[in-house]
């Protein structure tokens, strides 16, 4: 297993490579439509890696379409030719990598350790990702889940939690109950201390076992509080690394909480492990819709003009929580909105977003180009943020507590639970476009999307029409993450009918209607990525300071000056203090207009 | 109304010819004040008058201008703070005094029928028409008012049907429909109808609009008769004529001069109905409204462009008259190359008609005429499927059964100037064919330097951006994109940013000829075709039809009902190219 997501996916084809494999059963049924003259002997090892459910000669068609990345069922005809003339290149380094592990090994396994298996993260994401991503025949054949954490557990009861969180993704799905029963017994738990090596040890006693001798591959998710870390690390790299294949560690956010904090946190990592052991999970670039934005960008010609201060007059980087925290606040008033969603997810996206094209698909290209952005942005001024936090709302008889009624929050917390700030990028592309970015929680709606506003027509010919304000009637390109993934481009057209009446509306592409298939949650992809080595989607040492450099003078002087969040109502549009702050930069938010 | 506005109504160029219908009295300071950029020509004030009256009756369409758009959809009934509303007073004192009366000529035939008297009925219905208006109707058959009417309503219908007071509406159209019957070449009768119309216009301002609907070699004597017999002395005459438009260069431009004996050039309104279509009309808004579309519009960014049309129904017995014409000039040298014309063009100064007609005419004389070698002909055999046998072109009784007359063709044009040069625009159209529709398919190039190569294979132009307009059936705006397919693989699929007009506006679209007339009674000459674009029209055509003839070139054969002939594809081929609509993707 080990050798060909490694190979494939340093040049960026991990996926395709995931993406022949679970798209098995659909190729099952056409299996006369994908004979391929050949397929190069790298992949055909890793078909052979794969526990598919479909007969050879199948996964080795199935293989054949590795970098095949073609239409869907109802246009094949266009794209067969496409199928065919498909190949599948390995850059000469990576076969030296290659060469590291053996590449013949049905020998080879892998071991999924969840650090923290009774948290919620590990019940509610971790598990069911990997159930799916069995069921999805996307493991590798010999594999094995170990969940560790201090409660006193047995085999049996772990099964017994997990089982309670699976779901095959569609539930018609054949076999689900079975799978599901086959998934379990691949699953163990270990109780023991997180910064216990003697307990790592024992662990690592109990993975020798299951792995039988073959080339292990250690795959430890770090789903603990921040504050142990570096002690589970530590562990884990002394006492339970694998000496043969590769080890490699999930850690999720927060890293740090500031740059002093998080460049501590990264220099103890470092101790331990190298940079490409450490796997930052952002699960937000694991979503479908930030996925596509790249290929958006770089596969259509229509957009290549367009992507600049040129054409762009701004970009608005939006998320909406409906709900506040809940009862679970101890954790967020420590962090605040703007660590828990701007700093990494959104900067994240506007980071891809804007960077200039990478020389190639391959993770360091894309990371190297990601921190360029990242340090040609500069550091937010305070005057560009505004915060907000949410108080207490009665609506229709229900009454929705406000954030510091939350008995988990201190009474006088100033955390914002709201915030929105302004950006920009000084460099030849964007300078003097502004990249608003606006979060909350316990707004009216829940969504996350990208909005990108276009100048308005030089000239335009039609500006009767529009009245005096030009802008209002611009171009508006969105990618909606989520709910319902979609992307659409307003365009401005004529109200059919006699008379001259223009309109805004959309062209658009919405997932739920073009494709029936669920789409995979993020940490599927992510957790795939991660066992075949694929880089693209984690956070790089030096990204992570870059991001907390622009946002670390702000948090501070935020604190230090205990500045007094705007309140907004439980379930409002927010405080009106993020308009006037568009407003300064001539931008008007396009989720509050009327059109949406 | 709406435009009124869209297009400020600057027809300067024409006003000198044109003086014989000036109302000096009319041409008040008070007019001009009001209607400060509708005209400064006392001819067209009973013009304004009428697009005032308009304005006041139908209020949805009145909001539509000097608003940002926000504020367009939200208005409501009766705002009284129109920038418009100073002007609606004084035409209130006016509009009486002006009556239009609308000629039908040739009120028996099908056209008439099916589409001239129902367009005109939308129109009264959805309140354009003005205060005073008569319809007449003027053919040889012997009819009464009453038989007209009947004849008429027979055709009519509301849009939409369970609309209100739809059966009230038809009878009030119904009373203001008159019969004249009298002979196409007779000034005699013609007379007749003027005293008739006279009757009607009870001594006020009247203006008089003829509708042609006749064949094309009775024009000249119906044009001679109308302009001597029964022009208006007050108000304004036009005379809306509808293809043919000749069969060549020759022969179209002595139809112009014969006509221009008795008329001027804008009292002529050359009809295209494709141009009235809701679709074309929208393809200068997207163009010239959208900045997303701006850089993308020339050689740079697009690598071909395609004009689609196809009719599934072959001639079925009325073939007579496509005999003598054939698929090139009943569709492609008038409905197509005004669609390309209108597409190719650079951006206009202004929205008016001269302004547009001018960069038409730039258009298609920077066009090579088109050489038999970028042609292919084809006509329709007979077919047997499913045990119904569908007849050949030939086989219909009223085509000659040696006819090689096309049923089909496709042709590649290319426009020679700096924004278009290289860039292969390719028609086809045809009849009895598998599907009707018409459509416009821009292709993109493709993305040089893609980082998604490895995924798309060796022929990078399988993959790229098309945008397509599709007129009919069924509106729509569309554009292929590349997007991942969602899964956990790196599946790039070509899936469609679309707006599909039955999904985004529940009114009904109306019909080319409600907007054609309605301009003509407007004076609004945006979609009808000028003399000398007309004249470059048939310039790019006329070789390769003579020479087709003169060769008598057989047709390639296609089954009815087929996706036409081969040829087409190696046509498309020769110049790199890849029909949109045959791909098994739409």
């Amino acid at each position: 297993m080990a050798a060909s997501p490694i190979s494939v996916s340093r040049h960026c084809c991990s996926s395709s490579s995931a993406y022949s494999n679970s798209s098995s059963t659909w190729f099952h049924q056409n299996p006369s439509k994908f004979l391929f003259p050949a397929a190069s002997p790298k992949t055909k090892n890793g078909s052979l890696q794969f526990k598919g459910n479909a007969v050879p000669s199948v996964i080795f068609m199935q293989d054949g379409s590795l970098a095949a990345a073609v239409a869907g069922l109802e246009n094949e005809a266009p794209w067969k030719k496409l199928k065919n003339g498909l190949t599948s290149v390995t850059p000469p380094e990576e076969k030296k990598q290659l060469g590291n592990f053996d590449v013949n090994d049905d020998k080879s396994t892998v071991t999924i350790t969840v650090v923290g298996a009774s948290g919620d993260l590990a019940k509610k994401k971790i598990f069911p990702a990997l159930f799916a991503l069995y069921y999805e025949d996307c493991l590798p054949e010999h594999f094995t889940i170990f969940g560790y954490a201090r409660s006193k557990m047995t085999d049996a009861e772990l099964r017994n939690m997990v089982s309670k969180t699976l779901t095959c993704r569609i539930d018609k799905r054949e076999n689900c109950g079975e799978k599901m029963e086959q998934f379990l017994q691949r699953c163990f738990y270990h109780s023991g201390q997180y910064d216990s090596q003697k307990d790592f040890a024992e662990l690592d006693k109990t993975l020798k076992e299951h792995e039988a001798g073959r080339v292990s591959n250690r795959l430890f998710y770090l789903s603990i509080p921040p504050n142990i870390f570096v002690d589970a690390v530590k562990c884990a790299s002394l006492s339970a690394s694998s000496s043969a294949g590769w080890t490699r560690v999930i850690v999720e956010k927060p890293f740090g909480r500031d740059s002093e904090s998080s460049a501590a946190l990264t220099k103890s990592l470092k101790q331990y492990l190298d940079e490409d052991q450490i796997f930052r999970i952002d699960h937000y670039l694991g979503k479908e819709l930030v996925e596509n934005l790249s290929v958006l960008r770089f596969s259509n010609l229509i957009f290549e003009p367009l992507w600049s201060r040129q054409y762009i007059r701004n970009v608005q980087l939006i998320f909406s929580e409906d709900f506040g925290t809940e009862g679970r606040g101890g954790y967020f008033d420590n962090y605040g909105i703007m660590r828990d969603i701007m700093q990494n997810h959104l900067l994240q996206i506007l980071a891809l977003f804007a960077m200039e094209t990478p020389v190639s698909l391959d993770a360091e290209d894309i990371r190297n180009e990601k921190v360029k952005v990242l340090r040609s942005m500069r550091p937010i001024r305070a005057d560009d943020v505004t915060i907000g936090q949410y108080k207490s709302h009665t609506k229709g008889g229900v009454s929705y507590p406000g954030y510091t009624d939350d008995k988990t929050v201190p009474k006088d917390s100033l955390t914002p639970t709201f915030a929105a700030a302004a950006l920009f990028i000084d460099n030849a592309r964007w300078d003097g476009v502004p990249f608003l970015m606006k979060a909350g929680k316990a707004l009216h709606d829940k969504r996350a999307e990208i909005r990108v506003q276009f100048r308005h027509v030089p000239g335009n010919l039609y500006n009767r029409n529009f009245g005096t304000d030009l802008d209002q009637a611009t171009n508006e390109l969105v990618i909606r993450v989520q709910p319902d993934e979609a992307i659409y481009l307003k365009i401005n057209n004529k109200v059919p009918g006699l008379g001259m009446r223009l309109d805004r509306s959309n062209l658009n592409l919405l997932y739920k209607a073009r494709y029936s298939k669920e789409i995979p949650d993020a940490y599927e992809r992510l957790l795939l990525d991660a066992v075949e080595g694929e880089r693209r989607l984690f956070i790089r040492s030096d990204e992570l300071d870059a991001a907390w450099a622009l946002f670390t003078p702000v948090l501070k002087d935020l604190e230090e000056k205990k500045k007094i969040p705007e309140y907004y109502p439980y379930g409002s549009r927010g405080p009106v203090g993020a308009h006037y702050l568009a407003a300064r930069y001539n931008v008007k938010w396009g989720d509050l207009g009327v059109d949406e | 109304m709406a435009k009124l506005l869209s297009n400020p109504c600057c027809y300067s160029s024409s006003s000198t010819t044109f003086s014989c219908f000036h109302n000096e009295s009319l041409c008040s300071s008070r007019n001009l004040a009001a209607v400060p950029i509708s005209s400064h020509f006392s001819k067209w004030a009973p013009n304004n008058f009428t697009r005032i009256q308009l304005r006041s009756s139908n209020f949805e369409l009145r909001s539509s201008n000097g608003y940002p758009l926000n504020a367009v959809s939200l208005q409501d009934e009766g705002s009284v703070d129109n920038p418009l509303a100073e002007e609606a007073n004084f035409s209130d004192s006016a509009e009486g005094d002006s009556t239009l009366s609308i000629t039908v000529v040739g009120a028996s035939g099908d056209l008439a029928k099916k589409k001239i008297f129902p367009a005109l009925f939308a129109l009264y219905y959805e309140g354009w028409l003005p205060e005073n208006f008569v319809i007449f109707g003027y053919s040889r058959t012997n009819m009464s008012d009453e038989e007209l009417r009947n004849m008429i309503s027979r055709t009519l219908t509301c849009r939409i049907d369970q609309r209100e007071n739809c059966d009230d509406k038809m009878t009030q159209f119904l009373k203001r429909c008159f019969y004249h019957s009298g002979q196409y070449n007779s000034e005699e009768h013609f007379l007749e109808l003027d005293c008739k119309l006279k009757e009607k216009e009870g001594g006020g301002l009247s203006n008089r609009l003829f509708y042609l609907s006749v064949p094309p070699n009775i024009f000249v004597d119906v044009a001679r008769c109308v302009s001597t017999g029964a022009s208006s002395t007050t108000g304004w005459t036009r005379v809306i004529v509808e293809k043919p438009f000749g069969r060549d260069s020759e022969s179209s431009r002595e139809l112009t001069r014969c006509l221009k004996q008795y008329l001027s050039e804008d009292q002529i309104f050359r009809i295209d109905h494709y141009l009235g279509k809701e679709l074309v009309e929208n393809l200068s808004v997207l163009r010239f409204s959208n900045l997303v579309f701006e850089p993308l519009w020339s050689r740079d960014y697009i690598r071909n462009v395609q004009f689609i049309f196809s009719e599934d129904f072959g001639t079925e017995g009325r073939g007579g008259y496509f005999d003598n014409y054939g698929i090139i000039r009943d569709i492609m040298q008038n409905h197509l190359l005004q669609i390309l014309a209108l597409f190719a063009m650079e951006t206009p100064v202004s929205l008016d008609a001269e302004d547009i007609r001018n960069e038409k005419v730039k258009v298609l004389r920077s066009m090579k005429p088109l050489l038999l070698e970028d042609v292919v002909v084809g006509q329709y055999k007979g077919h047997s499927k499913g045990g119904k046998t569908y007849l050949g072109y030939t086989d219909d009784p009223t085509v000659p059964n040696n006819s090689v007359t096309p049923t089909f063709a496709a042709a590649a044009l290319f426009i020679n100037n700096a924004r278009w040069d290289g860039v292969p625009f390719l028609m086809k159209a045809g009849k009895a064919l598998h599907t009707r529709r018409a459509e416009i398919r821009v292709q993109f190039r493709h993305v040089p330097g893609n980082l998604y190569k490895h995924t798309f294979g060796t022929d990078l132009d399988l993959a790229t951006n098309e945008l397509v307009l599709r007129v009919q059936p069924d509106e729509a705006i569309y554009l292929k994109v590349n997007n991942k397919v969602p899964g956990l693989g790196m599946r790039l699929d070509r899936s469609d940013l679309n707006l599909l007009y039955k999904a985004r506006y529940t009114r009904e679209i109306p019909d080319a000829y409600e907007r054609l007339l309605l301009d003509a009674i407007e004076g609004e000459r945006r979609l009808f075709i000028r003399s000398d674009e007309l004249d470059a029209a048939w310039a790019l055509f006329t070789p390769l039809l003579r020479e087709l003839e003169d060769r008598k070139i057989a047709p390639e054969l296609y089954p009815y009902g087929s996706r036409g002939p081969v040829g087409a594809h190696y046509l498309a081929a020769k110049h790199n190219v890849r029909w949109g609509d045959l791909t098994g993707e739409d």
